[in-house]
Parts: structure tokens; C-alpha cells; sequence
């Protein structure tokens, strides 16, 4: 082929091409506008109606009778914004809202998008019935929890959570593992959503703290940390002297921090030792002063010189948190320029700005 | 007779030359327009994903837990007195659960540290920075507001450079996760949400994310916000718009997808600071300390067989101010071409090595290949070729097939990305402003692109004849109207 034909033939491919860019962003932009303008319309149409409703002041329910009966062309414009309210609201109005979308057929029609082969299309469905916040939904929502597609498996959970289904806490403890390629629920998807589920859950979480598998107990002690499952202290002690991995190791220490009492105060005082990793004694130090028991003063005033600065610097925190008797122990170190003084001064400064303790406690 | 003969020996060198480069060079602007189009290509699959995948990402589920990892944004300062104090009030009241605000007054002698006691009503503490991270200059003093709640820590050093002053601020941060960003750098308001999700929804493995940074001249800003997106008025900005939605949107987000980002851009990148910590912080003496730092962190992970990533996010974004004249646009050139070259130099030992994955195998190879050497063929294949023609040795017919493969495809490339933004994020909302970026998209091929390959090899050059860099000034002209 000679060169004249062969950029005849370049030329008309990059100018078709170049047209065919032009005119898609054009088209795109033309049928953005017009859409966006048609649904500004038919919004602000009904805007009023639909604010009534989102700011719970549709007390005589006219509001909620004019978005009943909106045809539905119109109602497929506004479904996107009573979605988008749904998520924001809670009680009288988050129900009104469900009872819309339940009146328009859409918990059907999420509960039949469920079964779709698009994994987008499901986890649209999950979303939506997590929304509505009806515990008659959890049971079709548990097998989404080992669904193929990660996004699915990761909706499902949050709704569960949502709606606060105890009965989805072993399906979720179950997602979090991960299988041939397949990867487990995000650790604080899974905390988040089990901890919407109450103390009820209690007996899941402890056994869950005994499972063979790493992410299992460490997202079993956030949530038995955060959501203060008091009864899970002794096996919390046993996963933070036997567990392999820090990263449980380390959770166990926050959590008995909340739910710990003497006996785990001496275990924490123990793994702040400077043969433990930092992040570990650096959770220690702090669960010590989450605890306040006067038995850990010394270890944390022991810790103002440590080489980790970071550490001295949360154990200092932590002494404000003993109130009087841990300032006194600041005020005590904080006579010299040595690195104890330093931490301690420091965390005197803040307590004072922070109006935890009055210049007069320093003083004295 | 002297000159008939030096102007046929002259004909018959670049007859010769001709020979060897023309069909390379051509192939050259062939591939390195289909690998970019590739490239924007996957991106567009992703973020055509992500765009379905919005309505239930569960922002405000991150928005309200206790459990999410903590941001610590660092940012070095040197003389912003136009700018700090707004673009503080705005990383402050950023959404997101906890965070908090570090400033690295970088020895400023200007106002800026004034300005910002003033604001935030700020004292003196005894606060200790721990040194986990080698640093240069000595710490001055440390300040907090007075209240002792709002999170910002305003720490004064000796002026060492911003590399330096990013690790000063990495030893003071004290959450989890670091973001590093300008000082004139402009947040949207859900960008840390966004640009940290991967690290929440993967905390293990996600080690690096990048934001994407798009041009704020011309934008309406509010109180350190972007309230209206607007197109510049100046030309030379225009293109710069095209020019990184191209290369800094689309590229990085199809090298991401293909799962071999090496390059975050410094002025909007989260790390987890463990790992900072772990390969040693940045490095005060690359010039591409961005680019150092990633690549680093991804012979770190892979030596030691750890299972990571390195993402991009394509939204929400980081808006900052792009050069508005040739000088500063010169020195900002030369600067990255150089960092490039030092930085693609250092870590030559991965190129090609298998051990390094895609890394090694193809995002090297691409950028030694199209990245650094790009302006040298930009520069010398046309000139070689416009040569041939006035002597005649070689055809109109192939001239005008390089211009339509080296700048026709080009063009197509830089539409093909437009049309994708306008598929997905269409940030620019008038039909001026997509007429003019459909101009600009032309007329980076006219001038622009050859005169900045030309500042490229600048830099390159400077750089293998071992002269001193420093860093460009740009003068800030302030946020608010």
C-alpha cells in the first residue's frame, strides 16, 4: 500500500473518530441538561410536599397522600430523592418515607432485584430494603452475606445492621473470612453493622473471640469494646496473651480498656513492657487510663521516659485521665527538662487549655 | 562549490537518518497514543463502575462511625500568608469523624505565622515530636489553639525545604493515616471520606492513595471552598485543564485499574503512616519526592513479599492553583521532568525485573519509554522530518501522515478524554467553557506541547550535568473574591 493511500485512510479513521468524540460529548452533555432540567421541575413541584414529609411536619398526612397518588413517570423522577432523604432521617419520618416507597411497589420491586444476575443491581436492592428498616426483610437479606460480589456481601451487612437483625451476627462474622479469591466483609463494615445489633448478640461476639480465624476474633473484640459486652473480659484477657496476630492483639487491649476491671488493668500494665510491640504498648497505655485503676499509676509513670515518645505521650494522657491524683503524679515528674518532664509537661499544658484541671491543681 | 557539497553530504545524513528513525518515530506517537488512549479506556470501565456503584457506597455510614481510621493532614508551608488562614478554616471543617490539621511552617518570612495566631487564637505548648522519621531542621516551637479542642497544630522549623517539612509533619501527626497536601491546595468537602475509603474497606492492604488535582484558576472560591466550577480565561491554563484531566485523571486512574500506580501526585496523597515509617519517610534530596516515595514503598512491599496496593481515586478532588505564566510553568516542568529522571534512575534495578511484577514489567518500562524519553522524540523526530521535506528526501505525503498520527491521534486522545468526563464527572457545566477545552485540545498540539518537551529535556539536562535544583516561587493571589 503506498503512503499516499495509507494516510488517506489514517486521516478519515482520526477525523471520524475525532467527530464521533465530538458529537458524544455534545449528545452527553445536550441530554444531561435536559434531563437535569426536567427533574428540577417535577422536583419543585413537589419539593414542599416532600419536606413536609422529611422534616416530619406532614402532621395531617395531605403531604404523603399527593406523593401516593403522583403517576408514575413523575414518580420515577422523585424515587431517587425520597432514597437519598430515607438516608438521612430517622423515626416518624424515616417511616412515612418507607410507607411511600412501600405504597409505590418498591420494596417489591428491591426484593425481586435481589435475584438480578447484575451484582450492581442486587446491591442497589439490599440497600434499599436496609432503608426501609423492616426486620421482616432480614431473612432475604441474610444469604446476600455470601453472595458472589463483594459489593453485595458489604450492602447486605450494613443493612442488616441497619435494621438491626441479631439474627445475621454469625452470617456476618461468617463474611468476614476470605475464600478462593473471594475477600472477606471490611473488618469495620462488619463492627458497625454488628454493633447496630444491641447486647443482644453478646453470646455471637464471646464465641466468636475463641474462632480460628484471625479477622473473626478481631472484629468480635472492637464490638465487644465499643458496644461494652462487659461478660467478654476473660476471654478478651486470653486473646491478648495468646493471640498470634498484633493486629488482635492490639483490639483486645482497646476493648478491655472499656469493659476490663482489676484483674485486666495488672494483664494491660504488663504488654506496655518494652519487649511488646509499640502499637500494642501504645493501646495498653491508653486502655490503663480508660480504666483508672490507681493500681497502673506507677506503670504509666514509668512510661513518661519510655524511648517510643508517642507512648509517653499517651501514657501522660492517660494520667489525666486519673484526674487529681494521676495530675499530682505529672506535676511531680514535670520539675526538669528530662524527657519524663517533657511528656508530662506536655500533657499538663493541654489538660489546662482543655480546662480539664485549673492552673491552681498544677500549683498546689 | 563548498556549499553545494556540505548541502548534499547534509541531504544524504539526514536521508540516511531519515531511513533509520522515520518508521520508529512514527510507531513511537502510534503506540504512545494507544496506550494512552488504553489507559483512559480502563479508567472510563472504573469509573463507569464507581459512578452505579455511588448511591450505596455508605458515605454516610463512614461519615458516622466510631471505627474509621484517623486522618492527620500535613501541610508544609513557606510564606502563604495570602492563603493559610482560609485554607486551614477549610481542612478543619472538612467532613470527616476525626481529623486533624498539622502546619509545617517551613521558616516563613512572611506573615503566615501571624496571621494564623491571630485566627486561631494559638499558644505555645511543650509538645514533643517524636523522630520516627529522619528529619533536617530544627523543630522552633509548637503551637495548638487555646481551647486545646480544635484539632490544628501549627509546628515552626527551620527552613529545610518542603520534603523535609512533610517528614516534620508526619513525626507530629498522631492518627493513622497521613494526608499531605498544599497549602493553596483547595479540598472538596467529602474529600477525605472518599480518597480514604480504599484504606477502609481494605485496611491491610491498601497502603497509598492519591487524589486527583484539577485546575482552580478560574473557580469561584468561598471561604476555601469551590462553590463554582469555572474555566480560565487564559489560554495557557485552559490546556493545563485538558493536559491533566488526560494525563492526571485519566492516566493514573488506568494505570491504577491496571493495577501498577507509581506515581501519586504530592500535593493530595494519603498514607497509612506506618508504612511512612517503615521505608524511611520521604527523601529530602529527590526533587520527585512524590514519585520517590511510591516507588519506594513498592519495592519495600514487594522485597519483603507483602500483599499491598496503591490507589487511585478519581473523586471527590484536590483543586490547586496551575501556573499562569511560561516562567513558572518552565521551572514547574523541568522540576518534574527531573524528578522523573532521578527518581526512574534510582530505581533502575527493578526495571524489567520480574520479582516487580507489573511495576517492573510494565509500568518502568512505559515510563522510561514514553514519559522520559518523550520529549527527546517530541523535539527531534518533527525537526528531523520537516528537514527531510525542505530537502527534499522524503514526501509531503509522509509529513502529513506523522502530523496526523503524532498530533491527529493526539488530538483524538485528549477528545476521547474529554468525552469521558463529560460521561462521568462533567465538572464543567457551560457550552463556552466545552468549546474552549475542545480548542485547547488543539491547541496543545500547536506550540505547547513542543515547547514544554523542550523545557522537559531542560530539566533532563540540568539534572545529568549535576547543576543544584531549587524550587520554583509561586506568587499566590489568595482564595476569596
Amino acid at each position: 500500500m503506498s503512503v499516499g493511500r495509507l494516510l488517506q485512510i489514517t486521516l478519515a479513521v482520526v477525523g471520524t473518530l475525532c467527530l464521533l468524540a465530538i458529537a458524544t460529548i455534545v449528545i452527553a452533555k445536550n441530554h444531561r441538561r435536559r434531563a437535569g432540567d426536567k427533574s428540577r421541575y417535577l422536583l419543585s413541584v413537589y419539593r414542599n410536599e416532600l419536606l413536609a414529609i422529611a422534616s416530619d411536619e406532614d402532621e395531617e398526612g395531605e403531604a404523603k397522600q399527593v406523593l401516593f397518588a403522583v403517576p408514575v413517570p413523575i414518580w420515577e423522577r422523585l424515587r431517587p430523592s425520597v432514597i437519598a432523604f430515607l438516608s438521612k432521617v430517622r423515626g416518624t419520618a424515616a417511616e412515612d418515607l418507607s410507607d411511600l416507597l412501600r405504597s409505590r411497589g418498591e420494596i417489591e420491586r428491591a426484593t425481586e432485584m435481589l435475584t438480578s444476575r447484575s451484582g450492581v443491581v442486587r446491591a442497589r436492592g439490599a440497600y434499599l430494603l436496609g432503608l426501609v428498616r423492616d426486620r421482616n426483610l432480614a431473612a432475604l437479606l441474610i444469604p446476600l452475606l455470601a453472595d458472589r460480589d463483594a459489593d453485595v456481601r458489604l450492602v447486605a451487612a450494613r443493612s442488616l445492621g441497619v435494621i438491626g437483625a441479631t439474627q445475621a451476627a454469625d452470617g456476618i462474622l461468617q463474611a468476614l473470612r476470605t475464600s478462593r479469591g473471594r475477600r472477606g466483609l471490611p473488618a469495620w463494615v462488619a463492627v458497625d453493622a454488628l454493633l447496630g445489633m444491641g447486647v443482644e448478640i453478646a453470646p455471637a461476639i464471646e464465641n466468636g473471640l475463641t474462632s480460628d480465624y484471625a479477622a473473626v476474633r478481631n472484629v468480635c473484640a472492637q464490638v465487644a469494646g465499643h458496644g461494652t459486652i462487659f461478660s467478654a473480659a476473660p476471654r478478651l484477657s486470653i486473646l491478648l496473651a495468646t493471640a498470634k496476630e498484633g493486629e488482635v492483639r492490639v483490639s483486645a487491649a482497646r476493648a478491655l480498656g472499656r469493659v476490663g476491671g482489676a484483674n485486666e488493668a495488672i494483664a494491660l500494665a504488663r504488654y506496655t513492657n518494652s519487649s511488646e510491640g509499640a502499637e500494642l504498648r501504645r493501646a495498653c497505655a491508653v486502655a490503663l487510663g480508660e480504666l483508672g485503676r490507681q493500681e497502673s499509676l506507677d506503670t504509666l509513670v514509668a512510661l513518661l521516659g519510655d524511648d517510643d515518645r508517642r507512648l509517653a505521650q499517651l501514657a501522660a494522657s492517660s494520667l489525666i485521665q486519673f484526674g487529681e491524683v494521676g495530675i499530682a503524679k505529672l506535676v511531680a515528674v514535670a520539675v526538669d527538662s528530662s524527657p519524663s518532664a517533657r511528656a508530662a509537661q506536655g500533657a499538663l499544658d493541654l489538660a489546662k487549655l482543655r480546662g480539664q484541671i485549673t492552673t491552681d491543681a498544677v500549683d498546689s | 562549490m563548498f556549499w553545494n557539497d556540505f548541502l548534499e553530504s547534509f541531504r544524504q545524513a539526514i536521508s540516511y537518518g531519515l531511513e533509520i528513525i522515520a518508521i520508529p518515530v512514527l510507531i513511537y506517537f502510534v503506540i504512545t497514543n494507544t496506550s494512552l488512549m488504553l489507559l483512559i479506556g480502563v479508567a472510563a470501565w472504573g469509573f463507569s463502575g464507581e459512578q452505579r456503584r455511588k448511591d450505596f457506597a455508605g458515605r454516610e455510614q463512614t461519615m458516622t462511625s466510631q471505627l474509621i481510621q484517623g486522618v492527620s493532614i500535613v501541610v508544609p508551608s513557606y510564606n502563604e500568608e495570602a492563603v493559610i488562614v482560609t485554607s486551614v478554616q477549610a481542612m478543619l471543617s472538612l467532613e470527616y469523624p476525626r481529623h486533624e490539621v498539622i502546619v509545617v511552617d517551613d521558616g516563613s518570612t512572611d506573615g503566615m505565622f501571624e496571621k494564623l495566631l491571630e485566627a486561631f487564637d494559638l499558644v505555645r505548648v511543650e509538645r514533643e515530636l517524636p523522630s520516627d522519621i529522619p528529619t533536617r531542621g530544627a523543630i522552633i516551637d509548637v503551637h495548638i489553639p487555646r481551647n486545646g479542642r480544635t484539632r490544628l497544630v501549627v509546628v515552626r522549623k527551620e527552613n529545610t525545604g518542603k520534603t523535609d517539612s512533610v517528614s516534620v509533619g508526619i513525626n507530629a501527626a498522631v492518627e493513622p493515616l497521613v494526608v499531605c497536601v498544599d497549602a493553596d491546595s483547595i479540598l472538596d468537602p467529602s474529600a477525605l471520606i472518599v480518597v480514604t475509603k480504599p484504606f477502609a474497606d481494605d485496611p491491610i492492604r491498601v497502603v497509598a492513595t492519591g487524589g486527583v488535582i484539577r485546575a482552580e484558576n478560574g473557580c469561584k472560591v468561598v471561604a476555601g471552598r469551590i462553590v463554582e466550577v469555572n474555566l480560565d480565561k487564559h489560554w495557557i491554563v485552559r490546556i493545563q485543564a485538558v493536559e491533566y484531566l488526560r494525563a492526571f485523571l485519566f492516566g493514573r486512574a488506568g494505570w491504577s485499574g491496571f493495577g501498577a500506580l507509581i506515581l501519586i501526585s504530592g500535593a493530595f496523597a494519603v498514607f497509612r503512616r506506618d508504612v511512612l515509617v517503615e521505608v524511611g519517610g520521604l527523601d529530602p534530596d529527590s526533587i520527585g519526592e512524590d514519585f520517590e516515595i511510591v516507588m519506594r514503598i513498592h519495592r519495600f512491599m514487594i522485597d519483603n513479599d507483602r500483599d499491598y496496593r496503591v490507589q487511585f481515586v478519581a473523586e471527590p478532588v484536590s483543586w490547586t492553583e496551575v501556573p499562569v505564566s511560561t516562567k513558572v510553568l518552565r521551572a514547574q516542568r523541568k522540576r518534574w521532568h527531573r524528578g522523573l529522571w532521578e527518581t526512574l534512575w534510582k530505581y533502575r534495578g527493578m526495571l524489567f525485573n520480574p520479582r516487580y511484577g507489573r511495576v517492573g514489567l510494565v509500568a518502568l518500562p512505559y515510563f522510561w519509554l514514553f514519559e522520559l524519553i518523550a520529549p527527546l522524540v517530541e523535539i527531534f523526530g518533527p525537526v528531523i522530518i520537516i528537514l527531510g521535506l525542505l530537502l527534499e528526501v522524503t514526501s509531503a505525503n509522509f509529513v502529513l501522515m506523522f502530523m496526523a498520527v503524532a498530533y491527529g491521534y493526539a488530538i483524538l486522545v485528549t477528545l476521547f478524554a474529554l468525552a469521558m468526563e463529560e460521561l462521568t464527572f462533567h465538572k464543567y457545566s457551560r457550552w463556552s467553557e466545552l468549546g474552549a477545552l475542545l480548542v485547547a485540545s488543539v491547541l496543545e498540539n500547536v506550540g505547547y506541547r513542543q515547547v514544554t518537551a523542550w523545557w522537559r529535556l531542560e530539566g533532563w539536562w540540568a539534572s545529568l550535568r549535576g547543576k543544584k535544583q531549587v524550587w520554583g516561587t509561586m506568587t499566590r493571589q489568595g482564595f476569596d473574591d
